[in-house]
């Protein structure tokens, strides 16, 4: 076990090593593919030997600098866990989707894409607070070379506000957790479970809450804070959108599980109905929004910003449903946001453009592209028998035990769903063809990313047992967390 | 048991197989090979739901030796539960199939009824250039459909229920390539969406109130609930909000005529036969919760009521055959609402099997008029076809006279029970409820005659349809005649069957007492046939001899265009909600995004930039100054250190 | 060793003080005023030795023999720092062919 919590994270690390110096332009998609692949192989084989009652399994721990309490600890429980398994499962996709998008050096790219890799892992893995943020900082980085890079229109400055955003967010962060650091008795440790121990006075913990949950609300984003994600996400090369939306917001969810709900339960407490109404407001506001974007794109960054809100919301009710849901919810939301964002770049590919008003008709010159779409379609407007359903109804029910009303307003949100999601389907595939020239349908590549990705949206959403299986433990050992600390 | 098991999972398991295999096939089969195959899925599905239907019943009566006793026998109500589905904390969902009296009769419709369709199908879109994903998506819906009345808890039911809200919104939509189609097709996906949230909100109540999803459970708790409680009448009004969007009732009804976009079998099947009952389903799945919620019960009541009547209005002003089928659909609707409404559960139903019966046949007679003429579906162009297609002028003029609620039809078993309720309920309720059969009446026989009667006002060359469509025709004409024997009432000398069959799987209908006079009964059938026998008189001297066309609606006078224009619903609610979404959306992203969102962010950038262009104004270059300035400091910070010490 | 230390402590501590007060003045007016770079360099070896000179009383009046260390620090770094400083006075002949101090101030972005 520890070999392989190592391995999944040095794996990508070498091998985009070797990428960068050897800068085997030809190969480079394969190898990089071949490596994700092969983390795909080890999160999985951490999966099946991972007992779900064991708790918190500790891989490896070695001293850093012991005089203030950094550890390097990696280690995994059930939620670790599950955000591991995310990350390996959709890299392979965004490497694959590489196979379309002909970006210049190629080598680079994907290096980039694995050093990515190999920090978010690091982020999941990381067992104390000081590793954590460095991992969670490192993995801007390479983020940020594709963007300012490889991306569209006013990279530069749509770049910085993204790196200013994160940044500040990210100072904040460190703050809080050197506060919370030295709240507690010598000698300290800033293991996670250590600093999840930590008694914090009341009225401290209301302002200390906003200093630790900002950098996580400006990395989902929540609302008010999302001002850089839709700019982002539209200008961002294809594959750097893809890790933004389907993996690097999870780190968001995932700190506020690790630090913010256990760290400050008075705070969380405190201000639970403002970040609910906050969040709630922000999913309904940006699937509003999402109908008249033009830009297809654009739709999806809107779209996945009105998802995250829910997610969100959830995360703060402070019940079983709620926080299961959420996080159930964040494999789901990554699985569709990847396949979306690939039928996208699909489209971009064939008619050079994300515009919606020029496209429509597609359907009758590529039919399976469009079936491909509908079924990622479905799985977006979370149907039943998708992924996405079982965490909205584990969302909506852990909302109700709040108030009624947050359910309600959460549930509007299947309705915006449907009627962005369906516009933007009507308007791109369906129509009376228009197109004069040839437009190729699904390929082998097309299938090779897409189908995977759909038939995981349906499995996992007829039998989601196993994932939610892993969650029951530590969500409960969470709860207890909170609750005893009240 | 096992054996009940395997066959209840098959049931669905069929058309699901079938609508895969049609889908990953559908380029490389021929000809009529996915027809056949989705027919036989189907088909096969109908014998398992039969052969369920028959060990259900042997079982049912060996333990009711008698009709009437109180509380349901055992093994009235089998649970197949597949495997947990949801299970979080103390939430426990089951993925499980509940086989009793209610969802076998509603098995028995969509099987049934359904095969028919598909048969029919072969031959109605055999030239169509999709008609494999045609076949593969009608097989899906048969999936759903069971799904939706198969389900072992609300949630299933659910899947069911969404599920067919999304074939049906690809079928609408079948020929994409028209924009109308598509926009049709996507206001019925939005609107049973809205429905749904209603819905969607009830399930979690319940959940959270009972802990339970399956209908046994909450059924059984349901007891411990005070009658006309806020908590009661929320969840059962939210349910209703469902039952609304899926039902196609006032004020979600808009999308189903135009559904009408969509090939005529699915018409027939989605939106006349089985997907658009699946609200009265769930009321009477529900009935013990609703029995419990008197106000819910008058809302329902009151908006199947209101539906029917301006649907009903709506419906003798169209000019598409498919429109006035559709229209007579919802009021047909509004009218088993009205039912529900007065706790008739059971007449409700009755009317949902018998309305499945005829209303399909007159689709399906319509599709073949449609067939005949090559696509036209303008009534006011057809006339004279009685002589052309005679056998289907025979199995449309049965279902005429089954809808019309002439007796001995079924139509009028279903109807006439109806209208009692609403007597014992409220003479005048009684009269409003007669009123929206007399104009069924009215616009079928218009209908009737327009297209068969007369001479024939159109170009096309009319021809009789393929046996492949005309046998289902004849099938489901002699269930619409025969169908009312499956609940004869007492006054006739029948046993009522169907209701002491369902009474044993839902509470509402165990609870149903009716108490009218014999000589009442009598006297308003006398009523109701004397009322319609002259109806039909009126429609026959108006439309059986026309030969000019019709106005267009720019010519009628004020009321009546009114109502030819479907009231202005539809530019009421594009005015009030769809362009005002639109453009809010729109608004949001322009001024809420852009100016106040950004605009913050933006600023503070800004003051950043503006504060150091100022600032660097001091970085003039000049050596001597900077000397300068740090000497002054370096005194400054001196003098500060002396002066605090 | 012992007679410079008491030459040294035979003229009082404040004439020191006084004298390199006087000195170090005048190295920053000079440094402050001129605007030749040569003499702001020179100006500025005034104020090291009046600080040097200082550290040497000091150290002498008080027995300490730290304060004479650091003088020796001093004098190396100043060493060190004039070296750069003629180095990049004559690139700044050879370039503006000037020496005026206020020519820098094109080095400014």
């Amino acid at each position: 076990m520890m070999l392989m919590t190592l391995a999944i994270i040095l794996l990508p690390l070498l091998a985009g090593l070797v990428l960068m110096v050897a800068r085997p332009h030809v190969q480079a998609r394969s190898i990089a593919l071949l490596t994700s692949l092969l983390c795909l192989g080890l999160a999985i084989a951490m999966y099946a030997g991972y007992d779900r009652n064991s708790g918190m399994l500790i891989a490896y721990a070695h001293d850093w600098v012991p005089a203030w309490g950094m550890r390097i600890v990696f280690g995994f429980d059930g939620i670790s866990l599950l955000m591991v398994l995310l990350t390996a499962i959709v890299f392979p996709f965004i490497v694959g989707a590489g196979w379309k998008q002909q970006l210049s050096n190629p080598s680079l790219v994907n290096a980039l894409i694995l050093f990515t890799q190999s920090s978010l892992f690091g982020v999941f893995l990381a067992q104390n607070a000081f590793l954590f943020y460095v991992f969670y900082e490192l993995a801007l980085v390479p983020v940020f070379f594709l963007l300012i890079y490889w991306g569209g229109e006013r990279r530069r400055a749509i770049t910085l506000k993204f790196f200013i955003y994160t940044v500040l967010g990210g100072l904040t962060l460190l703050f809080g957790l050197v506060y919370s650091y030295l709240q507690l008795p010598e000698p300290r440790s800033a293991d996670i479970s250590a600093l999840q121990a930590v008694t914090i006075a009341p009225d401290v913990q209301r302002w200390l809450f906003w200093v630790l949950f900002i950098a996580f609300a400006i990395k989902m984003p929540m609302f008010p804070f999302h001002s850089w994600q839709p700019d982002t996400y539209t200008m961002a090369p294809l594959q750097g959108t893809m890790i933004l939306g389907g993996v690097m917001l999870k780190m968001g969810l995932y700190g506020v599980v690790r630090f913010v709900l256990p760290i400050v339960p008075d705070g969380v407490a405190h201000w639970r109905d403002v970040v609910i109404a906050l969040s709630l407001v922000g999913c309904l506001y940006a699937g509003w929004i999402a109908f008249r974007q033009r830009d297809l794109k654009r739709l999806v960054a809107w779209s996945s910003l009105s998802h995250v809100g829910l997610m969100c919301a959830a995360l703060f009710v402070g019940n079983t449903a709620g926080i299961t849901g959420s996080l159930y919810q964040t494999l789901a939301h990554a699985i569709i946001v990847v396949a979306l964002l690939y039928l996208v770049g699909g489209l971009k590919e064939r008619i050079g453009t994300t515009e919606l008003a020029a496209m429509g008709g597609l359907k009758v010159k590529a039919p399976r592209l469009a079936a491909l779409f509908l079924l990622v379609m479905l799985g977006s407007i979370a149907l039943p028998l998708t992924q996405g359903f079982v965490g909205e109804w584990l969302m909506f029910n852990g909302l109700l035990e709040v108030s009624p009303w947050w359910t309600f307003l959460g549930v509007i949100s299947i309705v915006l769903g449907a009627i962005y999601m369906l516009y933007a389907y009507q308007r791109s595939m369906l129509g009376e063809d228009r197109w004069k020239m040839e437009i190729a349908d699904a390929d082998g590549i097309d299938h090779w990313v897409l189908v995977p990705l759909i038939a995981a949206t349906f499995i996992i959403g007829v039998y989601p047992q196993p994932v939610l299986d892993l969650l029951d433990a530590p969500v409960q050992q969470l709860l207890t967390l909170i609750n005893t600390a009240h | 048991m096992v054996k009940t098991d395997l066959l209840a999972m098959l049931v669905p398991a069929f058309p699901l197989v079938g609508a895969i295999v049609i889908a990953s096939l559908r380029g490389k089969l021929k000809g009529n090979t996915a027809g056949i195959l989705a027919t036989a899925m189907v088909v096969l599905s109908f014998l398992c739901s039969g052969v369920l239907f028959v060990g259900h019943e042997v079982v049912n009566a060996l333990h009711a030796a008698g009709m009437h006793q109180e509380s349901p026998p055992e093994g009235a109500m089998h649970v197949v539960k597949l495997f947990n589905w949801i299970s979080v904390g103390s939430m426990h969902i089951p993925f499980a199939f509940q086989i009793d009296a209610l969802s076998l009769t509603m098995m028995l419709i969509v099987t049934g009824v359904g095969s028919l369709i598909h048969l029919y199908s072969i031959g109605y879109m055999h030239d169509d250039k999709r008609v494999n994903t045609f076949f593969s998506l009608l097989n899906l819906f048969s999936f759903a459909m069971l799904m939706l009345v198969m389900g072992g808890n609300f949630l299933v039911t659910f899947i069911g229920w969404e599920g067919v809200g999304l074939c049906s919104y690809l079928l609408i939509g079948f020929w994409y390539t028209v924009p109308a189609y598509n926009y049709a097709a996507r206001k019925a996906f939005v609107m049973n969406r809205i429905g749904d949230l209603g819905f969607l909100i009830a399930l979690v109540m319940i959940m959270q109130q009972f802990g339970t999803l399956d209908y046994g459970t909450v059924m059984d708790k349901s007891a411990g609930i005070s009658t006309g409680s806020p908590w009661i009448t929320t969840v059962t009004l939210l349910l209703f909000v469902g039952a609304i969007g899926k039902s196609a009732q006032l004020p979600l009804f808009t999308w189903l005529p135009d559904a009408m976009a969509g090939p005529t079998p699915v018409s027939a099947l989605i939106h006349a036969a089985t997907m658009v009952t699946a609200g009265i389903f769930l009321l009477v799945r529900s009935s013990s919760l609703f029995v419990l919620a008197p106000i819910t019960m008058d809302v329902v009541l009151t908006v199947g009521l209101v539906t029917a009547l301006i649907t009903a209005t709506i419906g003798v002003f169209q000019n598409d055959i498919k429109k006035v089928l559709a229209y007579s659909t919802v009021s047909q609707l509004g009218l088993m609402f009205v039912a529900l409404g007065l706790g008739a559960f059971s007449s409700a139903m009755f009317h949902v099997t018998t309305h499945a019966f005829f209303k399909a046949l007159l689709f399906l007679g319509a599709g073949s008029v449609i067939h005949a003429l090559g696509g036209e579906q303008d009534i006011r162009k057809m006339g004279g076809l009685k002589g052309v297609t005679k056998i289907t002028y025979f199995t449309f003029l049965m279902g005429t006279l089954a809808i019309a609620g002439i007796p001995g039809f079924s139509g009028f078993f279903s109807k006439d029970a109806i209208l009692m309720a609403a007597y014992e309920k409220h003479p005048l309720l009684y009269a409003a409820t007669l009123g929206v059969s007399l104009l069924t009446v009215f616009y079928m026989f218009r209908l009737l005659f327009l297209t068969f009667f007369g001479t024939y006002r159109g170009k096309a060359h009319p021809h009789e349809s393929p046996r492949v469509m005309t046998v289902p025709l004849i099938i489901l004409a002699v269930l619409s005649v025969v169908g009312g024997v499956l609940n004869l009432p007492h006054l006739l000398g029948g046993h009522e069957t169907m209701k002491h069959y369902l009474g044993t799987a839902a509470d509402g209908i165990a609870g149903e007492h009716m108490h009218l006079a014999p000589a009442t009964e009598w006297m308003l059938m006398g009523i109701t046939v004397g009322s319609i026998a002259l109806v039909i008189w009126l429609a026959y001297n108006r439309f059986a001899k026309k030969t000019t066309l019709d106005p267009e609606a720019e010519e009628l006078s004020f009321f009546k265009r009114l109502i030819a224009r479907k009231w202005y619903i539809d530019e009421l609610y594009a005015a009030l909600f769809e362009k005002p979404y639109g453009w809010l959306s729109a608004q949001l992203d322009a001024i809420m995004e852009k100016r106040v969102i950004d605009g913050a962010v933006n600023f503070t950038g800004n003051t950043t930039l503006r504060l150091g262009k100022v600032l660097r104004r001091v970085q003039t270059g000049n050596m001597s100054f900077y000397l300068f300035a740090m000497v002054v400091g370096i005194i400054g910070f001196l003098l500060l250190t002396i002066w605090s010490a | 060793m012992n007679d410079i230390v008491t030459v040294i402590r035979s003229v009082p501590l404040e004439h020191y003080v006084f004298l390199s007060f006087t000195l170090f003045s005048i190295g920053l007016a000079g440094a402050l005023f001129r605007r030749n770079t040569i003499i702001i360099l020179m100006c500025l070896e005034l104020m090291f030795n009046s600080v040097n000179l200082l550290l040497a009383a000091f150290s002498a009046h008080h027995g300490d023999p730290g304060g004479q260390v650091f003088v020796f620090f001093i004098m190396l770094v100043a060493a060190a720092e004039v070296t750069v400083g003629l180095a990049i006075l004559v690139m700044m002949k050879r370039n503006v062919d000037s020496i005026d101090i206020n020519q820098l101030n094109r080095l400014k972005w």
